[in-house]
């Protein structure tokens, strides 16, 4: 890490807020991706959407499907490699961590500086510039307050309840899944017949 | 353009040329199927030959819909051309499949696509954005339908990764996905042409009626996959949003907090479609943009998407083997449907057809039709894959069962028998029954009859199957009749307010009224359903039992979500004009491929044997009117008249303004229409008035 780094990290403060997700509980229909890039884009458009649902029909259960949320890091790479700043902590909404679009210059190291193996940062391939999850703290087609203060349209439209927001950060390493993934079922999903473990 | 993304991609297999048709030229149509009826009359030159024929012209197309946030509309694909599985005629016929190959052929720029020709040796088509490529498939063909998709994969996004994202074309910061291309495919089953082969997307979504499986085989088409990374444009994303949120709120279901008393078709309280024992470890599983799933993928990794007959096909025949308990040969026997792309409806009553003539010692190894099948294993699941792979294969009889069961029967000498006494129950077109007998259900047997193939429209079948389970299971049906007839009457428009729509009373169905509902369940289904895609297994809503009123959301729901998309101002009744309009080009076209009203007929024994339950239903009930009150009537102990029914078909043609000497639609009617251009062109000419 270079020293301009590790200043950025030893003075980034944590995020406000977090997505949580139960990836045993989401049923793959893509929901919250198809609304994510409603309010932020105006359009639908999976590639361009903070949250991935992955899936594999012919795979067996739990693990045909994993959600892929932003983890709103501690330590963020993608704010410490980002070359401009673009990629900061927002002060002014609870510290998530979000992309100045004027700022991006569109060198991609943000996208490669992501640990996790699908990479939070989102790329549009015709503005060349980079997106990520912001908690729905900017979303000019959706008139409600977001961000770690305010409501996320994930949150709020996941038909089956398996995202959940919340202000506590679920671990301090940010290279595991504990945390992040966790179980929201109780007696209502015992009711369709499936285990709540 | 709102909701559309400009272009239909045109493939002509015998020539490897792909082009462009702006979907402006169709835009008139809706989607789905309006605009594939349409396309099909333009590019079809002719019209009364085999699916099999090269000069097939097949659709597979979006809606504006599809991609979008619209729950339950989100993910179908409308499939239509020639269908080569009905009997007399091969008419020209429709299948729709869910899962996300719709969404994803609109992120790849795509309304739709028009296929034509046949390629001289196997071909699949790789759609990888505005890339098209008719790539060899000589490494596919014989690849079952999930080996098939799962290679397929492998191609396309191969070594494409790139910090876990598909990064298509060749340059690093091109666009990028994390999702597999969808890609739809055919089995063994059509590579062999089968009449009963189908068209299978991902685990276990298929366009399973038509044959449309033995239409591609015969066009030595073995796969279409899609990818996609671009956008649909949304006319109004908030008020798509507030849309969503207004549907959640007021009429779904909170899954976490399911009230027990709740009904309704928008989502069940229990919502999964499967009809085989439940599973503890498995995931709700939905198609793209669905606010509640019908489908399951297990912890075993069986029966992964099945839904309905395939999880019903082998159910009975395992639990009877193994006295009540069921065992893994259920997902055994419906994974093998869905590998091969054979149709389920037609396994299910091939299987049972085929036991009851081994039974009668007509059937078996050495006897009159000499098959190859130890019946003493029915039940196992050696059985049912031997009976599969021969169907797929066309091995032995299975080259009879690969032509559908009523062919069979004829081959066999034994058709007209076996329709007469109902062994083969094949009421209408060569096509099995549903579950929903003409004999009660008449809408659907009517429908079915009038039209092209088995309905498989679910619209009535709240005040039908569901009271029927009810009353089986000893529960009291929670909505009276008259109430239930009156919150479904009052909104099918033109005809509202005419509850006898609904009276399935034995004095009641040959009459006007009847007429109309028919009518009206052609109309709404071939706009809100076929053509924007609306859900079969979601929509319409009339009865919800989280209204105060118990209105559901049909008649407000479905041109909120469309005007919000695509920016227009459209009524419901805007749309069931439209329906109206493109089920009289149906029509056309079948009058094109000799239709004529004597033809439309069922079988023998839906006019002579009474019916007496079934399988699921021992007792079906309805609506109707009994002594001057409403009630669910019991439909157990009828069958319909033929004399009567031919007044019906009169009655119904009349309604329709079409010719009530041959069934075809009038010259004027069609002028009314805005289709005086196709009037002109019929041959013979059509005659004007009745």
């Amino acid at each position: 890490m270079s020293k301009l780094s590790e200043k950025r990290s030893a003075t980034i403060p944590a995020s406000e807020g977090y997505l949580v997700v139960d990836t045993k509980k989401c049923q793959g229909c893509m929901t919250c991706m198809l609304v994510c890039t409603l309010v932020h884009e105006g359009k639908e458009n999976l590639t361009l959407s903070g949250i991935q649902v992955i899936q594999n029909p012919f795979e067996k259960f739990p693990n045909d499907l994993t959600v892929e949320q932003c983890r709103q890091c501690a330590m963020p790479r993608c704010v410490e490699a980002c070359p401009t700043g673009a990629i900061h902590a927002d002060s002014q909404n609870g510290n998530v961590r979000r992309i100045n679009a004027e700022e991006c210059t569109g060198c991609m190291a943000c996208v490669e500086a992501c640990p996790f193996p699908t990479s939070r940062i989102l790329w549009d391939s015709e503005k060349e510039q980079a997106r990520k999850c912001d908690l729905c703290a900017d979303t000019p087609y959706w008139h409600e307050k977001g961000g770690p203060g305010g409501r996320q349209a994930c949150v709020e439209l996941c038909p089956v309840n398996a995202i959940k927001f919340t202000r506590k950060m679920p671990i301090k390493d940010t290279d595991a899944d504990k945390g992040y993934k966790v179980n929201l079922r109780g007696s209502g999903w015992r009711n369709l017949g499936y285990s709540d473990q | 353009m709102n909701g559309y993304t400009g272009k239909i991609l045109r493939v002509n297999l015998t020539s490897g040329k792909t082009s462009v048709i702006p979907t402006q030229k169709y835009e008139q149509w809706g989607g789905g199927h309006g605009m594939g009826s349409a396309i099909f009359w333009d590019l079809a030159k002719e019209k009364a030959i085999s699916g099999f024929d090269p000069r097939n012209v097949v659709t597979i197309m979006t809606s504006p819909l599809s991609g979008t946030l619209v729950p339950g509309a989100s993910s179908r694909t409308e499939v239509q051309g020639i269908g080569p599985h009905t009997s007399p005629i091969e008419w020209f016929t429709r299948s729709n499949f869910g899962g996300r190959f719709s969404p994803m052929l609109k992120y790849a720029g795509w309304d739709g696509i028009v296929i034509e020709g046949r390629a001289d040796k196997p071909v699949w088509l790789d759609i990888r954005n505005q890339d098209v490529n008719i790539n060899d498939a000589g490494e596919l063909w014989g690849m079952d339908t999930w080996q098939t998709q799962e290679e397929i994969w492998r191609r396309v996004v191969g070594s494409r990764k790139s910090e876990g994202w598909t990064v298509l074309g060749s340059e690093e910061d091109g666009p990028r996905t994390t999702q597999m291309p969808a890609v739809l495919t055919i089995g063994p089953a059509g590579e062999n042409l089968s009449r009963i082969a189908c068209l299978i997307h991902d685990a276990g979504h298929a366009s399973g009626q038509g044959g449309f499986g033995g239409v591609w085989g015969s066009k030595n088409l073995k796969a279409i996959s899609v990818i996609g990374t671009g956008s649909v444009n949304i006319a109004n994303p908030g008020a798509l949003i507030q849309a969503c949120l207004w549907a959640q709120k007021k009429y779904g279901l909170d899954l976490d907090h399911p009230d027990e008393s709740w009904y309704s078709w928008h989502g069940p309280r229990m919502p999964q479609f499967v009809l085989w024992e439940r599973r503890k470890d498995a995931r709700l599983k939905a198609c793209i943009g669905c606010h509640l799933g019908c489908r399951e993928i297990s912890k075993s990794g069986l029966g992964n998407e099945s839904v309905c007959v395939p999880t019903t096909f082998y159910r009975d025949a395992d639990k009877e083997r193994h006295k009540g308990r069921q065992t893994e040969a259920v997902y055994i026997a419906s994974d093998l449907l869905q590998k091969y792309g054979i149709n389920a409806y037609e396994a299910f009553k091939g299987l049972y057809y085929i036991k009851a003539l081994n039974e009668m010692g007509v059937l078996g190894p050495g006897k009159q039709i000499d098959c190859d099948l130890d019946f003493s294993q029915f039940g196992e699941t050696g059985f049912v894959e031997k009976f599969l792979k021969m169907t797929a294969c066309r091995e032995g009889r299975g080259d009879d069962f690969a032509e559908g069961f009523y062919r069979a029967a004829k081959q066999w000498g034994r058709l007209e028998q076996d329709l007469k006494t109902g062994l083969l129950e094949y009421p209408y077109w060569g096509l099995p029954e549903h579950g929903c007998d003409p004999r009660t259900q008449v809408e659907w047997g009517y429908g079915t009859i009038l039209g092209d193939r088995d309905i498989s429209e679910h619209d009535f079948s709240s005040l039908s199957l569901w009271v029927s389970k009810m009353k089986q299971k000893g529960f009291t049906v929670p909505f009276p009749a008259e109430q239930a007839v009156k919150l479904f009457t009052e909104k099918m428009t033109p005809f509202e307010g005419d509850m006898q729509m609904l009276d399935y009373s034995t004095d009641n169905i040959y009459s006007e009224h009847i007429a109309k509902l028919v009518a009206w369940h052609r109309y709404y289904t071939r706009f809100w359903k076929q053509s924007l895609l609306f859900c079969e297994m979601r929509w319409p809503d009339f009865i919800n039992s989280k209204s105060p009123d118990l209105r559901g959301l049909t008649g407000e729901g479905e041109p909120k979500f469309f005007n919000a998309v695509t920016g227009k101002n459209f009524s419901f009744s805007d749309g069931i004009r439209l329906g109206r309009k493109i089920w009289n080009l149906d029509n056309v076209i079948w009058a094109v491929q000799g239709r004529h009203r004597d033809m439309v007929s069922f079988a023998d024994y839906i006019y002579t044997k009474p019916f007496e339950g079934n399988r699921t239903f021992p007792e079906y009930y309805a609506p109707g009117l009994k002594n001057g009150k409403w009630d669910y009537i019991l439909l157990n102990g009828r069958h319909l008249d033929k004399t009567e029914f031919e007044k019906f078909k009169t009655r119904y043609y009349k309604l329709e303004g079409w010719d009530i000497h041959t069934g075809r639609p009038l010259k004027k009617t069609l002028e009314s229409l805005g289709l005086a251009h196709i009037a002109d062109t019929f041959i013979p000419p059509l005659p004007r008035d009745c």
